[in-house]
């Protein structure tokens, strides 16, 4: 199981940088990068900021799929 | 994000100081070539204290400079950092099982000598190096 996420296009819906979402929720603009390629699995606490900022559930930002 | 135990940022630069300050320190008394002393008492004499001031320096820059916080501290970096710390306590372990097979006892000063800073600085080039890789990633996609 990998974890897939949705925050390029919540953010694109937004129209908002990965600088301003990385501000909004406190980490670096490398982290949330990072996070949008799948390269990094964010902690729990932080996947609840960042749906936050988009006003969205957390399954629909974050979501599993099958996969190694 | 709240992190324990870290120095705050503008610390890794009194430690960078620290260690950059103890080379030309540590040189230039080798240079001077001075004899050890042959009397007098075995701990605290002239030459005991100056290499403790002068190891204790590079140990506490080293420390610091490990043990600051980023300019942005957030949890990928606590991740790596972690990771870092464990490759280095690995590296240490291994170059320690290796030359305790391959010295003999009396070297052992030698071990412990190697054994105060491979940790740390091994700790402090991958950390570095793999933050700097976040950042190319980062200026690469835009």
């Amino acid at each position: 199981m990998i974890m897939k996420n949705n925050i390029r296009v919540e953010r694109a819906i937004k129209n908002i940088t990965q600088a301003d979402l990385a501000e909004a929720v406190g980490v670096s603009r490398q982290t949330i990068n990072t996070i949008e390629s799948n390269k990094y699995v964010p902690s729990t606490v932080l996947a609840l900021k960042i749906s936050r900022v988009f006003g969205k559930p957390l399954e629909e930002v974050f979501m599993l799929e099958e996969g190694d | 994000m709240k992190t324990r135990f870290l120095f705050p940022y503008w610390c890794r630069y009194l430690g960078y100081a620290c260690i950059l300050g103890h080379i030309p320190v540590v040189l230039f008394h080798k240079m001077m070539d001075y004899p050890k002393p042959s009397d007098g008492p075995e701990l605290f004499n002239a030459h005991h204290l100056f290499f403790m001031a002068t190891t204790l320096l590079m140990l506490v820059g080293l420390i610091i400079v490990a043990f600051s916080k980023e300019k942005i501290e957030d949890e990928q970096i606590s991740q790596l950092r972690l990771d870092s710390l464990q490759w280095a306590v690995y590296l240490n372990y291994i170059i320690l099982v290796i030359s305790l097979i391959f010295t003999h006892n009396q070297d052992f000063w030698d071990i412990i000598h190697v054994n105060m800073w491979v940790p740390l600085v091994f700790f402090i080039i991958r950390f570095r190096w793999v933050i700097f890789r976040l950042n190319r990633s980062l200026t690469r996609e835009g």
